[in-house]
């Protein structure tokens, strides 16, 4: 398990890397060489998703590297951003151990997820703006359970292959957060990604994390669309002074060092929690407020960013 | 006519392959089975391999990014000033944020000798043991399962925790495989601290915590809530950030004790930046006295109780 190679002493892990040849539920998908690989698109459940998703125009996931930067947040009003700006948008809320995007959007518990002829029909919002949910606590919202590996697998191909998405213009992915084989299942089975939005934060730990998000999509061959700094100083409700809780600019660099645009900084402000704690993006509820507009910038940003692309 | 039907489970498998070390259902099962597991080797070997350490805390945290690396450190930091003996198991695979926090330069390993890898010994002779120290910075792995189960093994078994007062258990964030791993696998916990932050949306996944450390027969020490109350340095007015007081409600409602509110403030990032925890560079200030008063209850559980 410890090998000596010349002044330094590697120490690796001593895992045992058998294959059965079942692609679609392989962790090692993007360092793996057989060529066999690809032909899973073909088959089986990979073919029931591209399938499900053939109508979808565009898709983003959102990804972070570090827990708690934001992603869940960043996803329900970029979604909201688009929806306001009339496109047909869905959400994937992937996220098996801390969600909070259907109580963000104000339907936990409210609304459920039903079964139709052409498989799970995802719940509508709460504000008539059209957009579609998936989410596991629209089936299980009270219940206190603990998601295992398995049943994490299952599920994402469930949310994949068995959904009616319909015609979408864009299905915005919460990423779970880190490098763990969970993240990476998602990014091999979404077919034809447009490129994933990293969020981060200003303190430094963060940006390792990032760093290292960022290098995960590119295994997957998933371009990063853009890099947005939450969290980023903090404007007093009462004298509306800005002031830095972190040191700024930590995203910033980042993006330059990575080649990536910086999409934005968004401030922390007292009415955007209350809006999550309330259950109404708030896009929606504060669309003035300087983080909105913010929010409402880099939507159309990136419209435009995708829209080039393809 | 096709009825719409309401989704009230997802198929899933959840069957039984007779493996406890990769099960995650570990502490809601009951089949006798489980009896071969806990003789098994790789158990009583770590049991033996922490025999040197008196007291094993695990913080916990369930939800990503609320502080849990922050309370670690700046625990051990506290613990080390009144003179104790302290070591910090980092178990994060992603983002292993404590050698920063520490102070640790980067490129730093472990080292290897007569009764295991060797501890990294921080500035305040607080041993450092992480998965930081065995990667290289720019190393991206995926972290498998499996990968995850043996590093954890490794990390408790191979490592020399001779002389430990206080070892101190970050554990990653989720409420699945990695906690309840590292909860099977240590012996004897004294007690645990579970993390949250003030807004409502995140406590559920703290209760998740709660619930999980209740099943496993550990002692619970106590809540504590992150990026907290604070004041705005032009105009003095008090600042909830992240709408107020949602983690001391919970603690409340699950009847754990409550061990206070630390701000977010510049202190606090700043110092996790620099590598150097707050409790030392800023001893008199707020968020020093609300981590004092944890390490005070931390005592009391572990020295006190036995």
């Amino acid at each position: 398990m410890v090998q000596k190679t010349g002044a330094r002493e590697v120490v690796r892990i001593n895992v045992e890397l058998k294959c059965d040849h079942r692609c679609e539920n392989c962790e090692r998908f993007f360092d793996c060489r057989d060529e066999r690989k690809w032909k899973v698109y073909g088959r089986r459940r990979m073919a029931q998703a591209i399938k499900k998703m053939a109508n979808i125009k565009h898709k983003i996931t959102i990804s972070g590297g570090k827990g708690g930067v934001g992603k869940s947040t960043v996803t329900v009003n970029l979604a909201t951003a688009l929806a306001m700006m009339g496109r047909k948008v869905a959400i994937l809320d992937q996220d098996f151990d801390g969600s909070t995007i259907p109580r963000m959007l104000g339907i936990q518990g409210i609304k459920h997820l039903k079964y139709g002829p052409n498989g799970m029909i995802p719940a509508n919002d709460a504000l008539g703006l059209g957009m579609k949910v998936i989410s596991m606590t629209l089936v299980y919202p009270d219940e206190v359970i603990t998601m295992f590996h398995e049943m994490r697998r299952g599920t994402t191909e469930e949310f994949l292959a068995n959904v009616d998405y319909g015609e979408r213009d864009y299905l915005i992915v919460d990423l779970p957060p880190g490098t763990s084989s969970d993240a990476c299942n998602l990014l091999q089975y979404i077919p034809d990604l447009d490129g994933t939005v990293t969020v981060t934060v200003p303190p430094v730990v963060s940006q390792l994390a990032a760093r290292r998000a960022t290098i995960l999509s590119a295994k997957a061959g998933s371009p990063v669309l853009g890099i947005i700094e939450n969290m980023s100083g903090y404007i007093c409700g009462n004298c509306h002074q800005e002031f830095d809780l972190m040191k700024r600019g930590g995203g910033e660099a980042l993006a330059e060092e990575l080649g990536v645009p910086f999409l934005g900084r968004l401030p922390l402000h007292p009415e955007v929690a209350g809006a999550c704690d309330e259950g109404v993006p708030f896009v929606y509820k504060y669309p003035d407020n300087p983080v909105s507009q913010t929010m409402i910038r880099i939507a159309k940003q990136l419209e435009e960013i995708v829209s080039k692309e393809k | 006519m096709t009825q719409e039907v309401e989704v009230r489970q997802l198929n899933v498998t959840e069957g039984c392959n007779g493996k406890c070390e990769d099960c995650e259902r570990y502490f809601e099962c009951d089949l006798p089975l489980k009896e071969t597991f806990q003789k098994k080797g790789i158990l009583s070997l770590i049991r033996k391999n922490l025999e040197g350490v008196k007291y094993k805390i695990t913080v916990l945290g369930g939800k990503g990014g609320v502080g849990k690396s922050m309370l670690s450190v700046n625990l051990a930091a506290a613990l080390t000033k009144r003179g104790r003996k302290v070591a910090i198991l980092d178990q994060v695979y992603d983002c292993p944020a404590i050698p920063l926090m520490l102070g640790v330069p980067e490129g730093a390993t472990l080292q290897i000798g007569e009764h295991g890898f060797i501890p990294y010994q921080s500035k305040w002779n607080i041993k450092v043991i992480s998965t930081g120290l065995i990667l290289d910075p720019d190393e991206v792995i995926i972290w498998f399962h499996d990968m995850k189960r043996n590093a954890t093994e490794e990390l408790l078994a191979s490592v020399d925790y001779s002389d430990v007062d206080y070892l101190i258990c970050d554990i990653p964030t989720g409420t699945s495989s990695e906690t309840v791993n590292i909860l099977k696998y240590l012996p004897d916990i004294s007690g645990a601290l579970v993390t949250t932050v003030p807004s409502g949306v995140s406590q559920n996944v703290a209760r998740k915590c709660l619930y999980i450390l209740s099943k496993a027969g550990v002692p619970i020490i106590g809540v504590v809530e992150n990026m907290s109350d604070t004041k705005c340095p032009n105009c003095g007015t008090p600042v909830s950030i992240i709408s107020s007081g949602a983690g001391e409600g919970m603690s409340v409602e699950e009847g754990v004790p409550f061990l206070g509110k630390v701000p977010l403030s510049r202190i606090v990032s700043e110092t996790l930046d620099d590598g150097e925890p707050f409790v030392i560079k800023y001893p008199d200030s707020e968020e020093a006295k609300v981590l004092e008063h944890v390490t005070d209850a931390v005592i009391k559980q572990c020295e006190q109780a036995s």
